[in-house]
């Protein structure tokens, strides 16, 4: 079951574009990554899923609801995060557990304080005197502090350190496998690839790709790196299934698109001194995806 | 409504309550007790000066022509630009800050994505603004009971006429404070909503203060708020105003409407 649904949504600010066309599906329970770069158009998309912005046109559904019109049954179960994210200057950790768990009638201070142990937070301090970080966190906590069905956040790291970040990763791990689903939005493409199951590819508006990050690998070949012996063998052209990237004297680097038990008998024949045969990372498919756009723009 | 909305409203506008509150009392003491004190004098040099009979007569909201009768004195404290700025900025500094106000400091986006309708978040906020606006009412009234001790019984107003002016004014707060929705619905800055606000009030005050000597400002006098709150009235005739406090109602409820129609609609953008 898709826990996010959006279907044609495209969202304009007046003549500037924010998200066109959009197809998006998130099924229940998965670490969901929803990457592009500054200005895609990733918060745009996020504030149509939290009801702050009404679509401009094709519809945008969680958990079967429409977004805008049953935007308060949404938000029941949902935690939000915002990327730029401000609180009120005399809130304090605990104020804002306990109005918070009145908001949404239940008590959150238990929880709450569990989480905030977990990200050594102190929850006496007043928002104007948190530096970014600590912000961060308890507005990570406040999102979590219900335990949403549905926890949405918009570039959550960003002011996070090394050590809260690999917290948080564990956190919300754990959160998935206990059925819930995470819908995270980065720029970061090792943080995708380190947490995700999906990712969803947004560039200037667009779903540029949307699936797993096994059938994403998959579809995009495979890495392949050869050390050649000598100038003669590095001369000859590369099989058709091979996109030759970088030839530099006695090496090649390249996208194998082909079947690699193909590659390696063409390569048996041959003399070469090394070879190296992966699944790109992330990044690489990132630019992958970006170039072959860009080209096809062009 | 919404308890913890509600809440975290009561915590942010407790400290321009008191202030006001505090503001309201002090002012209303002394002006109870300086005008019947010094009644005669003031009349005195009032009738002297044109300009002042023209100012307290558009304050006044009647024609201040050879004498100034009792009511104009114990009128006075009610009508004074401190008290009626003090009420006004306290209407404004509650009423913008939902949404123009969450919107300019960025919280919009933690607060509006709390599982509370729109038209729920705006009554929690009204609930408690209207609460607030009757304390700072009440410590006013306070301050007004307090300087009338040192004057004479027969120089205070009935306990009647009191409870009228303070229903009038609260009407006139209310209207107000629903313009004030209205404008931070369609603003996405306060400073902005505020400013457009008291241009407002700046003239609706001229109106008033020009329908005294100006035909023209007479005729559209009706258009301003402050042409539905005179207080001589009330204790003049000792009659309730209700003219004027449904034609106050109903501007409150029409704008607070409004804005909520406006707000439910909108978009939320901080960035």
């Amino acid at each position: 079951m898709s826990i996010i649904e959006t279907d044609s949504l495209s969202r304009h600010y007046g003549p500037r574009r924010g998200i066109e066309d959009v197809h998006l599906s998130v099924p229940e329970g998965t670490l969901f990554g929803f990457l592009g770069p500054n200005g895609a158009g990733k918060t745009t998309a996020i504030r149509v899923l939290v009801g702050l912005l009404r679509p401009s046109s094709g519809s945008a559904r969680v958990f079967g609801l429409d977004c805008w019109r049953d935007t308060r049954a949404i938000k029941d179960e949902i935690g939000y995060m915002p990327g730029d994210l401000r609180l009120m200057p005399w809130l304090d950790g605990r104020r804002a557990l306990k109005i918070w768990g009145r908001v949404r009638r239940r008590d959150l201070l238990p929880f709450g304080r569990e989480l905030a142990d977990r990200f050594a937070l102190d929850l006496t301090v007043r928002v104007r005197n948190m530096s970014r970080g600590m912000r961060q966190k308890l507005g990570l906590i406040l999102a979590l502090a219900h335990k949403p069905r549905l926890l949405i956040l918009d570039e959550p790291t960003v002011t996070l350190d090394p050590l809260m970040q690999a917290e948080m990763h564990r956190l919300l791990r754990q959160w998935a496998t206990e059925g819930r689903t995470v819908f995270f939005s980065s720029h970061t493409l090792a943080e995708v690839e380190q947490l995700c199951d999906r990712v969803a590819m947004i560039r200037d508006g667009r779903i540029v790709a949307n699936e797993s990050l096994v059938a994403l690998r998959r579809r995009a070949g495979h890495e392949v790196t050869i050390q050649w012996r000598n100038a003669e063998a590095a001369a000859q052209s590369p099989p058709a299934d091979f996109d030759l990237q970088e030839r530099n004297e006695l090496i090649w680097r390249g996208i194998l698109s082909g079947p690699v038990d193909q590659f390696v008998d063409w390569l048996a024949g041959r003399a070469f001194d090394d070879v190296s045969v992966g699944r790109p990372d992330l990044e690489t498919l990132f630019r992958q995806f970006y170039t072959s756009d860009e080209s096809a723009d062009r | 409504m919404n308890r913890g909305i509600m809440f975290k409203a009561a915590i942010e506008l407790w400290p321009s309550t008191v202030f006001c509150g505090l503001l309201l009392f002090g002012t209303e003491a002394a002006l109870a007790y300086v005008i019947p004190t010094f009644q005669g004098q003031l009349s005195d040099s009032l009738l002297k000066i044109k300009f002042l009979q023209d100012f307290l007569g558009a304050m006044l909201g009647v024609e201040i022509t050879d004498q100034l009768g009792p009511e104009a004195f114990l009128a006075f404290p009610w009508v004074h630009p401190v008290v009626l700025t003090t009420v006004w900025a306290h209407a404004l500094l509650c009423c913008t800050r939902v949404p123009a106000g969450e919107i300019d400091r960025g919280t919009a986006d933690v607060t509006m994505t709390l599982p509370v309708t729109r038209w729920g978040l705006l009554a929690s906020e009204t609930v408690v603004w209207m609460v607030a606006g009757i304390v700072v009412l009440l410590i006013g009234l306070g301050g007004n009971l307090f300087g009338g001790q040192f004057v004479a019984p027969d120089d205070r107003p009935s306990a009647w006429s009191m409870f009228i002016i303070q229903v009038n004014l609260y009407a006139l707060y209310l209207a107000v404070g629903a313009v004030a929705w209205f404008a931070s619905t369609v603003c996405d800055r306060r400073g902005v909503a505020m400013s457009g606000v008291f241009v407002v009030l700046l003239a609706s005050f001229l109106v008033n203060f020009l329908a005294q000597f100006w035909d023209v400002a007479e005729r559209i006098a009706f258009l301003g708020l402050l042409h539905y709150y005179r207080p001589i009235f009330v204790l003049r005739d000792d009659l309730v105003p209700w003219r004027d406090l449904g034609v106050l109602a109903a501007v409150a409820a029409g704008m607070w409407m409004l804005a909520g129609v406006v707000f439910s609609r909108r978009d939320i953008c901080t960035t």
